[in-house]
Order: C-alpha cells, then sequence, then structure tokens
C-alpha cells in the first residue's frame, strides 16, 4: 500500500469518527445542520488557504474562529436560537468567499481533497482528533444534561455557557479538519449521517455515541477505499457509504 | 430549636425592566415545608431561581451554611422522546450507581425499579419522569430541596401519589422543602408556612392562621369556600 493513501485512510478514520462522535451530541442539541451550516463558515479561510498553497485546515481555524465567536456573542446578546445565527454568520461568510474564490478552486473547496495529506498532515489531525475526542468524552453528560434542564445543570454547578464555548470550538475543530476529507459543502454529512444512523441502532447513550463513532470511521474507510478502486472523488464517495449505512439502520430502528 | 438555614430580606427582582418581584421577606428553618402560592406569572419560578443564584436580585438572601447543598426539581425539564438516553445512564451523569439508584427510585414510588432503571427517558409518562427527576435530585442527599410545581400536567392520582412520596422522604431524611405551587389542597396540609405572592407578598405564616377564604381571593380573585 503506498504510504500517500496509508496517510489518507488514517486521517479519513480519526475524523471520520471523531465527527460521527461530536454528531451525537449536535443531534441532541438539535444542531445536526450548525456542522453543516460551519463548513460554510469556513470557507473564507479555505479559499484563502487554496488561493495561497496552504493547508485548507489552517485556513478553515481562524475564519471558523471568527464565526464561532460572533455566533457566541450574538447568542448572549439576543438570545436568538443558535441555528438562525449560525445561518446569519454562515450566508455572509459564503457571500464573502465568493468574491474571491477562483473558478478552477471551487470543486476543491467544495468537496474536499483526502489524497493530498502527507505524513504531518496525518499526525497532527490524529492527535487533533484524539484530543477533541476527549474533551468531548469529558463534556458529554454535562451538555446533555444542560440540554434537558439549563437551570437544572447550573444548579448542579455546571458552567453552562462556559462548555457550549467549549463544545463549539471543538465543532470548529472538527469541522476544520472535516473540510479536508470532504470539503465545505458536505462537511455537515460527516457529522449528521453516522449520528442518525447510531440513533437508529441504539438502546443507550453509550450506543449511541460510540456507534456514531464506529459509523462515522468505518464510513471514512470504506469511502477511501471505494476512492482508490473507482477513483471517484471521496468526499462524495464517504457520504453515500453513511447515506448507505443509515438506509440499513432503518431496519432495526428502536420504536 | 430548629435552625434559620435561609432569610430573605427584602429581596427586589428585576428581568429586563420589568420588576418581577418586591419587597419580599421570609425565611426557612431546617426541616421545616415552606409552601409558595400564588397565580401564573405571579413570580413563584423566578423566586426559586433568584434563592438558587440563577437571577440578579438586590436586597439580601442568606444560606446558613453558605455552601449548603441545595436540591432542585426543575419546571423545564424536557427530554425529546427519541434521546437513547435511559434512566441508569441519567443518574450516571452524577456518578451514581446501581446500589443507590434503586433504592431511591422507590422512595419516590417507582415498581420494580431494577427493570425500570433501562427504560428511555423518552418513553416515561410525565408522572414517571418526574418522579425519576425527584429521586435523582434527592439521592445524594440535600439539606434543602426547591421543587417548583411538581405536579404540574399529573393527574389528581398521580399529583396525590407523588405528594405522599415526598412527605414519606421528608420524614425519613428531614430535609428542609420550598415548594412552588398555583393550586391549594393536599400540598398545603403538611407544610409548615405559606408565602402567597403575586410580585409582592400577599400573605406569609402558618397555613392555619393565614389559610383563609379572604386570603384565597386574594391569589385567585374569586371568594373560595373552604
Amino acid at each position: 500500500m503506498e504510504p500517500q493513501f496509508l496517510y489518507s485512510l488514517i486521517t479519513g478514520i480519526f475524523i471520520g469518527g471523531v465527527a460521527g462522535y461530536l454528531g451525537s451530541l449536535m443531534i441532541t442539541k438539535r444542531m445536526a445542520l450548525v456542522g453543516d451550516a460551519l463548513g460554510h463558515v469556513a470557507l473564507p479561510g479555505v479559499a484563502l488557504a487554496l488561493i495561497y498553497g496552504f493547508n485548507v485546515s489552517l485556513g478553515a481555524v481562524p475564519a471558523l474562529i471568527l464565526g464561532i465567536t460572533l455566533i457566541w456573542l450574538f447568542e448572549m446578546r439576543t438570545k436568538l436560537p443558535m441555528e438562525a445565527l449560525t445561518g446569519i454568520v454562515f450566508t455572509a461568510s459564503v457571500a464573502i468567499a465568493f468574491l474571491f474564490l477562483p473558478e478552477e478552486k471551487v470543486s476543491t473547496a467544495l468537496i474536499g481533497d483526502i489524497s493530498q495529506v502527507g505524513l504531518w498532515d496525518t499526525l497532527v489531525s490524529a492527535i487533533l482528533c484524539i484530543f477533541t475526542f476527549l474533551v468531548l468524552r469529558k463534556i458529554f453528560s454535562k451538555i446533555i444534561l444542560a440540554n434537558l434542564s439549563e437551570n437544572l445543570a447550573k444548579v448542579e454547578h455546571i458552567k453552562v455557557e462556559r462548555y457550549n464555548f467549549i463544545y463549539l470550538a471543538c465543532i470548529a475543530i472538527v469541522v476544520a479538519l472535516g473540510i479536508k476529507v470532504t470539503g465545505s459543502l458536505l462537511m455537515g454529512a460527516l457529522v449528521i449521517i453516522p449520528a442518525a444512523a447510531a440513533r437508529n441502532f441504539s438502546r443507550n447513550l453509550f450506543q449511541y455515541s460510540f456507534g456514531a463513532l464506529l459509523i462515522g470511521g468505518i464510513s471514512c474507510l470504506l469511502g477511501i477505499l471505494a476512492f482508490k478502486f473507482f477513483s471517484l472523488p471521496a468526499g462524495p464517495l464517504i457520504v453515500l457509504i453513511a447515506f448507505l449505512i443509515f438506509l440499513i439502520s432503518l431496519i432495526f430502528k428502536k420504536i | 430549636m430548629a435552625e434559620t438555614i435561609l432569610k430573605v430580606k427584602n429581596l427586589n427582582v428585576e428581568l429586563g425592566k420589568e420588576k418581577v418581584l418586591e419587597d419580599l421577606d421570609f425565611d426557612l428553618a431546617e426541616k421545616e415545608i415552606l409552601v409558595i402560592l400564588g397565580p401564573n406569572g405571579a413570580g413563584k419560578s423566578v423566586l426559586l431561581r433568584t434563592l438558587l443564584g440563577l437571577h440578579p436580585f438586590k436586597g439580601k438572601i442568606s444560606w446558613t451554611p453558605k455552601n449548603i447543598h441545595i436540591g432542585y426539581v426543575p419546571d423545564d425539564f424536557d427530554v425529546p422522546p427519541d434521546l437513547p438516553l435511559n434512566v441508569k445512564e441519567f443518574f450516571h451523569f452524577k456518578r451514581i450507581n446501581l446500589p443507590e439508584i434503586l433504592p431511591a427510585l422507590q422512595w419516590v414510588g417507582i415498581e420494580n425499579p431494577s427493570k425500570f432503571v433501562g427504560k428511555r427517558l423518552g418513553t416515561l409518562s410525565r408522572g414517571q419522569l418526574r418522579r425519576t427527576v425527584i429521586a435523582w435530585v434527592l439521592v445524594d442527599r440535600p439539606s434543602v430541596i426547591l421543587l417548583d410545581e411538581p405536579m404540574v400536567g399529573i393527574d389528581i392520582q398521580g399529583r396525590e401519589s407523588i405528594y405522599n412520596s415526598l412527605v414519606k422522604i421528608w420524614q425519613k431524611q428531614n430535609q428542609a422543602i420550598i415548594l412552588v405551587s398555583h393550586e391549594i389542597g393536599e400540598v398545603v396540609k403538611k407544610a409548615d408556612k405559606i408565602l402567597a405572592l403575586n410580585k409582592k407578598k400577599l400573605f406569609y405564616g402558618k397555613p392555619e392562621e393565614v389559610i383563609t377564604s379572604q386570603n384565597l381571593a386574594k391569589i385567585y380573585g374569586a371568594t373560595i369556600s373552604l
């Protein structure tokens, strides 16, 4: 197996896994489409990275930090639903990106290109994925409790605003990494579909969150293998495999 | 003599520009049951949340000891029906394990708790969910419990049953209780004190002294025969 292909596989599995795990939390918080929207928030940074030839994740990070900070500040100021605020910031970001994104780079920005990752990319992605997973695992129950009753969570000494910010930061990291795999347009699928499929399979929270992690990792593994054999773009293949798993999960749906 | 664990003096709360609570004074001793009555929108829930430190206020709220362990049963506890979170996992959020979960569920009148712990929260009836939340709050034995409308949305039999469970727990554990309700009935019989409010204090004292037709008319705006 060529090292380049191996790097793609490892990067994809790590990113797919942590995106699935994060997705289980995002669906619970009714924020499934936020991942999708944040993929678009990152577009101005991705566009700059593609124009000047540096790592797209590095380009995505500052755009996402700026976008998420704006969403967080708007939420504290207005108490409007986070999805509405994300919608405002993401449409503005797409508008800005398309003012200067060259036409020949549009496809890479929108559907990603996992075949270009190197050794360092793989190492950094794996470390960031493990770190994000551990942080998410630590805050998982606190975020769920705050979702059931914010007041109860606060009385139980959970700093809800702080944990929401950490959670949003985790989304930013996962989106920045995921853009490499599926691009801005399809990033949402990496968080939504594995978690939705796991929800159909699972009887409890553990099965749900770790099922989502597993399905995310497997979708990326099979998608990148399919990319190798069929020479079709990896991002859409990963998304379609996740969708296939979701269809299979419907058979096992617990009522 | 029972020690005072809560003193509230000249409490005023504004949310935005609206005055929600004005000039409230009351106290709570250990092992005491205080029932807060009032119509919808009277500021009862805001009062509880203010006591918990969730709203800014003017005046004085002093708990003794300062770091007293408070349990809170909120009125906004909502579980998405499809959330695969079971009762056992819900207790694990507090790092509470099965040997402590089962008796806690029994206290609140859940039958066959060892089977019940595997149920998903989203599939429980309103009454079962309310009992589960009460058990969750009580399991680590707080010194005082604040309950916000624990009977809302539950039928009369269910209400009586939950109320009886609460009284049993109180007899066993002797916590002080502050219970918010917008209706009179069983709930006032065991109360040591009643505080009725509609933004301002309407009346405050022992039930036998303050529960009169005239006083109830102050709350509900109509004469109620006892």
